[in-house]
C-alpha cells in the first residue's frame, strides 16, 4: 500500500516517511504543489497526508481535485492552523482526518491505520491482532472466543497500540492521545503506566500472550512476543 | 472626593471666615460710630447746661425723659469730667438698659456739683441689631448664590474633563475603537485630550505589534518543535538504545513536550485576544461537565483522590472550544496541585461553577494569581500559563473568577452572571 506524504518540510516530510516505511507501507513525498498534483494524477494512493500550505498552491486544492477526479484516496490533512473553523473546512472539502501540528508519528501512524482500515476494510469491523479480535463498531475484544471486559480508555489505548505494532510509543504520545492536547497533566505519567498495568492484566488473564514490552522508562512496545 | 466638592468647600469655609472677621469688625466700628455720636449729644448738653449756668447763675432743674436723665449732686471736691456706659434701672418698669453717661463738674456761687447726664443706648443698639441682621442676611444669600453658583458652573466647565476621563477608563488596547474626546473650546482640555488620544493610540499600536508578533512568533516555532518531536519519535525506535541514552532521550522528549505545550497555550492565549473565538452557543455546561467527569475519573482513580459533586442544569454562552478548555484547565489544575489521598470538589449551578482542592500548596498571590507565568512555588513543574488562559476565556465569556483560599484548601468560582459594574 502506498502512502503519498505531501509537505514542504522536507525534515518532518522524511521523519513520517520513516516512522511509516516498513510494514505495509510504501512511502512517497512531494514537496510542492506541482509534484503533488502530478503524483496524484497518475498514481493511486492508499492514504495522503496532506499540508495545507504548500509551496505554489494550498493542499486544499489538491483535496478538491481528489475529490473531482473520484478517487478513493483517504486523505489526513496535517497543518499548523488549528482553529475550528481551519478543520471544519478540511474536513468538509472531504478530508478524513485532521491533525494539528506539532503531533507525535505514533498519532499520525494510528489514524492513517484508522483510515485504511476503514477503507480497505469497508463494512467488515473486525481488527485481527494474533490471539486478539477487536469489533471497531461494538468496541469490544475478544480473546478466544472469550469476551473481555475493557474501559474506553483501555479500549483505546490496546487500539492505538495495534496500530503502531512494533514501534515503540513514547508516554507523551500515549498521554496526549488519551486525554487530548489540552489536557495540562503535569509530567507525571504514572496514570499511564496503570493503566497499561491493567491492560496487561486483562490480557494475560484472558489467555493472550504478554504483547506489551517497556522500554527503559521511555514508552511502550507493542508487539509478538520473541 | 471630587474637585469641585473640595474647591467649594475651602471656598464656604475661607468665605464664611472672612465674613465673621468683616462682621466683626464692623460691628464694632458702626458701635463706635453710634456711641460717638451719642457722646457728642451729651457734649452738646455739656455745653448747654454750662451756657445756663453762666447765664443764671443757677443749676437748671434736674429732668429726666424716656432717654435722657439729667440730675446733679452737690460736691466738695472738684469733679473730674468722663465718659462712660453704665447699666441703670429703669424705675417704672424695672428694665435693665444701657446708658451712656457724661459726668462734668459744674460750679455754682460757692457750690460745686458734679453734673450727670445719661442718654440710653437702646436705640442705637435697635439700630446696630438692624444692620447686623441686615447684614448677615444678604451675607447668606451671597454664600449660597455662591455655592450654587460654582457647582453649577464647574460642573458645566469641567464636563469634557469627565466625558474625557470616561472615554479613557473604556479604552482597551485589545479592542478596536478609536477613542472619542469631546471637542472643547477650553484649551488645557483639548490640551489634555491630544496627549490622551496620542498616548491611546500609540499604546494600540505597541499592542498590535507585540500581539502579531507573539502570534507569528509562536505559529513560527510550531514547525521546528514538529520536526524535533518526530526526530525523537524516530529516534526512540532504535532497538540499539542503551539506557543512558534513553534517558537523555527521554529528557530530551518531555523537554519538547513542554515546549509544544507552552507554544500552544501561548498561540491560544493570542488567539482569545484576537477574538478569534467569537462564535457564541448555548452550552449545557452540566452535559459537559460529566463528560469531563468521566475522562477525569480514572486519574483520580489512581491519585486516589475523593471527589465530591453538586450539580445542577446550566446553560451558559459561549465558545464551544473555550469551554472545553476552560474544564479541562480547571480540573487539571484542581489534580496537578493536588496529594495522593486528597480531596476535589465541584459545585455548578446556574450562577455559578465552583472546583477547589486540597493541596500542600500556600496560599497562591492575588495580585499575581493571573499573571502569564506566575508560578507560586519555584520547582513548579507547570507553565504558569493555566491560570492565565482560565481567567482570558473568563473575560473572553464575560465571566468572572474568584480565588478563594481556606483552611489549606483552594477554591476557583466562575461567576457567569457577574453583576453589572
Amino acid at each position: 500500500m502506498k502512502i503519498l506524504v505531501v509537505e514542504d518540510e522536507k525534515e518532518l516530510s522524511q521523519s513520517i516517511c520513516d516512522y511509516l516505511s516498513g510494514e505495509q507501507f510504501m512511502c512517497e513525498q512531494a514537496f510542492d504543489y506541482r509534484t503533488a498534483l502530478e503524483k496524484i494524477s497518475l498514481y493511486d494512493y492508499a492514504c495522503v497526508i496532506l499540508d495545507i500550505t504548500l509551496p505554489g498552491g494550498s493542499g486544499l486544492d489538491l483535496l478538491k481535485d481528489l475529490k473531482k477526479d473520484d478517487k478513493i484516496d483517504g486523505v489526513i490533512i496535517v497543518s499548523a492552523k488549528n482553529a475550528v473553523d481551519d478543520k471544519v473546512n478540511g474536513l468538509k472539502a472531504g478530508a478524513d482526518d485532521y491533525l494539528t501540528k506539532p503531533f507525535h508519528l505514533m498519532e499520525l501512524g494510528a489514524r492513517v491505520d484508522a483510515i485504511i482500515r476503514r477503507k480497505a476494510f469497508d463494512g467488515k469491523n473486525i481488527l485481527r491482532f494474533d490471539a486478539l479480535q477487536l469489533d471497531l463498531n461494538q468496541k469490544e475484544l475478544t480473546v478466544k472466543d472469550k469476551k473481555i471486559e475493557l474501559t474506553k480508555k483501555e479500549y483505546e489505548l490496546l487500539l492505538y497500540f495495534i496500530s503502531n505494532k512494533n514501534k515503540v510509543i513514547a508516554k507523551n504520545a500515549i498521554a496526549i492521545h488519551l486525554w487530548g492536547d489540552n489536557f495540562d497533566i503535569a509530567d507525571n505519567y504514572d496514570f499511564i503506566y496503570t493503566h497499561i498495568k491493567n491492560l496487561r492484566k486483562k490480557l494475560l488473564q484472558g489467555g493472550a500472550a504478554d504483547y506489551i514490552k517497556s522500554v527503559y522508562g521511555m514508552g511502550y512496545k507493542f508487539s509478538l512476543p520473541a | 472626593m471630587k474637585l469641585f466638592t473640595r474647591y467649594n468647600r475651602i471656598n464656604l469655609v475661607a468665605n464664611i471666615a472672612v465674613f465673621l472677621v468683616a462682621s466683626v469688625a464692623f460691628y464694632f466700628s458702626i458701635r463706635y460710630v453710634l456711641v460717638h455720636q451719642i457722646d457728642e449729644d451729651l457734649q452738646i448738653e455739656e455745653d448747654e447746661i454750662t451756657a445756663f449756668v453762666h447765664e443764671h447763675n443757677r443749676l437748671p432743674e434736674s429732668f429726666s425723659v424716656s432717654d435722657q436723665v439729667i440730675y446733679f449732686i452737690p460736691v466738695s471736691q472738684p469733679v473730674q469730667r468722663r465718659f462712660s456706659t453704665v447699666t441703670m434701672t429703669d424705675k417704672e418698669d424695672r428694665k435693665k438698659e444701657d446708658y451712656r453717661r457724661l459726668v462734668f463738674g459744674i460750679s455754682t456761687t460757692g457750690q460745686n456739683h458734679q453734673a450727670v447726664v445719661s442718654k440710653s443706648l437702646e436705640g442705637t443698639r435697635g439700630l446696630l441689631r438692624s444692620i447686623l441682621r441686615v447684614s448677615i442676611v444678604t451675607i447668606l444669600v451671597i454664600l449660597l448664590v455662591a455655592a450654587v453658583l460654582n457647582r453649577v458652573l464647574l460642573k458645566r466647565l469641567w464636563q469634557p474633563f469627565y466625558a474625557s476621563l470616561k472615554a479613557v477608563q473604556n479604552f482597551r488596547p485589545s479592542k478596536n475603537h478609536s477613542l472619542l474626546f469631546p471637542s472643547t473650546n477650553i484649551d488645557e482640555f483639548n490640551a489634555m485630550n491630544e496627549t490622551l488620544e496620542a498616548i491611546t493610540k500609540r499604546s494600540r499600536l505597541e499592542y498590535l505589534s507585540l500581539k502579531t508578533f507573539s502570534e507569528n512568533a509562536s505559529h513560527e516555532i510550531q514547525t521546528p518543535i514538529a520536526i524535533v518531536r518526530s526526530k525523537l519519535d524516530l529516534l526512540i525506535q532504535d532497538e540499539a538504545l542503551t539506557e543512558s541514552q534513553s534517558k537523555t532521550l527521554q529528557s530530551a522528549y518531555n523537554a519538547v513536550e513542554k515546549l509544544s505545550r507552552l507554544n500552544g497555550s501561548l498561540l491560544l492565549l493570542a488567539k482569545i485576544e484576537n477574538r478569534q473565538f467569537e462564535d457564541v452557543q448555548r452550552i449545557n455546561l452540566k452535559e459537559k461537565l460529566q463528560e469531563k467527569l468521566e475522562d477525569f475519573q480514572e486519574l483520580w482513580q489512581d491519585k486516589n483522590i475523593a471527589v465530591q459533586t453538586d450539580l445542577q442544569t446550566a446553560v451558559v454562552n459561549m465558545n464551544t472550544e473555550l469551554a472545553d478548555i476552560l474544564l479541562n484547565n480547571l480540573l487539571s489544575n484542581a489534580v496537578n496541585h493536588n496529594y495522593s489521598g486528597g480531596r476535589i470538589w465541584i459545585a455548578l449551578s446556574n450562577d455559578y461553577l465552583r472546583i477547589g482542592n486540597t493541596s500542600t500548596e500556600a496560599k497562591l498571590d492575588e495580585e499575581k494569581l493571573f499573571q502569564r507565568f506566575y508560578k507560586p512555588s519555584a520547582g513548579s513543574t507547570n507553565n504558569g500559563l493555566g491560570l492565565s488562559l482560565i481567567q482570558q476565556i473568563a473575560e473572553a465569556s464575560g465571566f468572572r473568577v474568584q480565588y478563594r483560599f481556606q483552611n489549606e484548601q483552594h477554591e476557583f468560582e466562575i461567576r457567569f452572571h457577574p453583576a453589572t459594574k
